[in-house]
């Protein structure tokens, strides 16, 4: 009749099942771990022995005496922190943006007609095309890389949320018309709570794509962050801290994308 | 008694670029207070339409509705919210029309215990079965107390044996809570086990066939037991013929 969360006893079948599926967990953990450092290895091995040449391919030990001196120079965190706190205010506002401007085409379905083609082709350019535009425009500040950003997720937020707002099921809407509801309310207790696991899907997405504004603004502006650090390893041959920040970049990435994915754990406690 | 629903006259046609549709033609129609009445009709001929017309959702194109008393409506699925708990669902009515006070609250978590509910307040609807589902929903239906219900082939999603067993309850529950009902149906022995007429249906645009007024010889009523009572044959071969002669 009905499924409930018990704690149930288990039998010997269930829990040798159970185990194998946690062993292969286990394999495909380890399995993971040992490629990552096997190929940090390869490339310690192949610098230390002149199979590469580690001036323009850099080296592990050499990016970790780096990320060392920076760290305790504090110059690391600095970097880290601008380009955190530019990536975060990007998606973040360009989801919420994105959501807001969705929330008004689906209430204004005459204003949405008009703006289709508009976000149509909006949504294919490449955003970072803008970015120098946006820095003749806002000056050669974080607030223009911020914006680059922004720009980067907004569009394809409002595509997405929007459609997400027009699947939901017309038998829902009429079911809070049939007690008098209001389009407000339709709004409130339908569509958006429906579409929930879309937007959080969205800023999933917008947190790479922010990462690409942000760095792309970085390498324009130029004054601090880990884009920054990047073309300016470049230009005077410090690999080191190129790859180093590349590498900061990717545990950044992970690190808030597996943020999200928590957030959306919370959020959807009501699904199987 | 004066009707508590009365259709004059009512027409509805409906329009799109590609055409008028003309979905429900000259029906009358009066229901009493505390009737229980079925609509039967060919698939498509405009039942779901002359249901909205009366919930209020759309205006007839001709003719005049009235109507006494406070509409629910239970469509044709539970339509249940997937993340709200099965209280914060049966609660939803009130909530929209902004009643939630500590008297009507109270009413439906009776309702809840009542229907054999109680134990799944805090549950999410994946976590219940199709005929639970269902019960919610009448209870939705039934928190913001309305005189006349209207339902919309709310067992079509479930499978025969839960069907039989969720109409004989739902019928049930209708009746013992005194509620007027206009229920639509395309199953011939469920409109007879329930109700107090048949109303049949032309194909699209409806209008009104034939109306049966039905009355069965059993002891207790219960939707169940009217299905064995000796006249039920008869208006089963009544009605399917004159739902299944004209259908053209
Ligand atoms: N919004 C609409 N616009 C145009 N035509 C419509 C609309 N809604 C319904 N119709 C048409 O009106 C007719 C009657 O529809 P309705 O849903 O009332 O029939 P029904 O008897 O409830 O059908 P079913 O047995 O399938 O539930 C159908 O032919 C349908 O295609
Ligand atoms: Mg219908």
């Amino acid at each position: 009749m009905f499924r409930k969360k018990t704690q149930q006893v288990i039998s010997r079948e269930q829990a040798a099942f159970l185990s194998r599926i946690q062993r292969r967990k286990a394999l495909v953990l380890t399995i993971q771990w040992t490629l990552l450092f096997a190929f940090f290895l390869l490339w310690e091995t192949a610098a230390r022995y002149g199979w590469i040449d580690p001036f323009i391919f850099s080296q592990p030990s050499r990016m970790f005496a780096a990320g060392i001196q920076m760290a305790q120079d504090g110059s690391l965190w600095t970097h880290i922190g601008t380009t955190l706190w530019e990536t975060v205010a990007g998606f973040v506002l360009g989801t919420i943006l994105g959501t807001l401007t969705a929330v008004l085409l689906w209430w204004n379905r005459f204003v949405s007609d008009v703006a289709e083609p508009y976000l149509v082709v909006l949504n294919s350019l490449p955003k970072t095309a803008l970015a120098p535009i946006i820095i003749v425009w806002i000056g050669n500040n974080q607030t223009s890389i911020i914006v680059v950003a922004l720009l980067t997720s907004v569009v394809v937020t409002i595509m997405s949320v929007l459609n997400g707002f027009l699947q939901v099921d017309h038998e829902k809407i009429k079911l809070i018309q049939i007690f008098g509801g209001t389009k407000l309310q339709v709004l409130a207790k339908v569509v958006f709570p429906a579409n929930i696991p879309c937007i959080l899907n969205a800023l999933k997405i917008n947190v790479g794509l922010s990462f690409v504004g942000v760095i792309v603004g970085e390498f324009l502006v130029a004054q601090s962050g880990l884009g920054f650090l990047i073309v300016y390893g470049g230009q005077i041959f410090k690999l080191d801290w190129v790859m180093l920040s590349v590498i900061v970049l990717a545990v950044l990435a992970a690190a808030m994308y597996e943020g999200i994915s928590l957030l959306e754990k919370k959020f959807m406690k009501w699904q199987e | 008694m004066r009707p508590i629903v009365s259709l004059d006259n009512v027409s509805l046609r409906y329009h799109s670029v590609s055409g008028e549709t003309p979905a429900v033609s000259h029906l009358n129609l009066e229901v009493l207070p505390g009737e229980f009445i079925c609509i039967v009709g060919p698939s498509g001929c405009g039942k779901s339409s002359i249901l909205s017309m009366l919930a209020g959702l759309l205006s007839p194109s001709e003719g005049s509705i009235r109507i006494d008393g406070e509409i629910g409506y239970m469509l044709q699925k539970d339509y249940l919210l997937e993340w709200r708990s099965i209280r914060s669902n049966a609660l939803l009515g009130l909530e929209i029309q902004k009643k939630l006070t500590k008297e009507n609250i109270e009413y439906v978590d009776t309702l809840l215990e009542q229907y054999g509910l109680g134990d799944f307040k805090e549950h999410y609807p994946y976590q219940l079965s199709g005929g639970m589902r269902q019960r919610v929903a009448l209870i939705r239906t039934l928190a913001v107390r309305p005189d006349i219900l209207l339902l919309d082939e709310p067992f079509s999603a479930l499978d025969y044996q839960t069907r039989l067993s969720v109409s004989d309850e739902i019928g049930s529950i209708i009746r013992k809570e005194g509620k007027t009902a206009i229920l639509v149906s395309h199953d011939i022995s469920e409109a007879i086990s329930l109700s107090d007429r048949v109303v049949v249906l032309s194909g699209r645009p409806a209008r009104l066939k034939k109306i049966y007024p039905i009355q069965l010889t059993i002891e207790e009523y219960s939707p169940m037991k009217a299905r064995e009572a000796p006249e039920f044959r008869e208006y089963f071969n009544a009605i399917w013929k004159e739902l299944d002669v004209h259908v053209s």
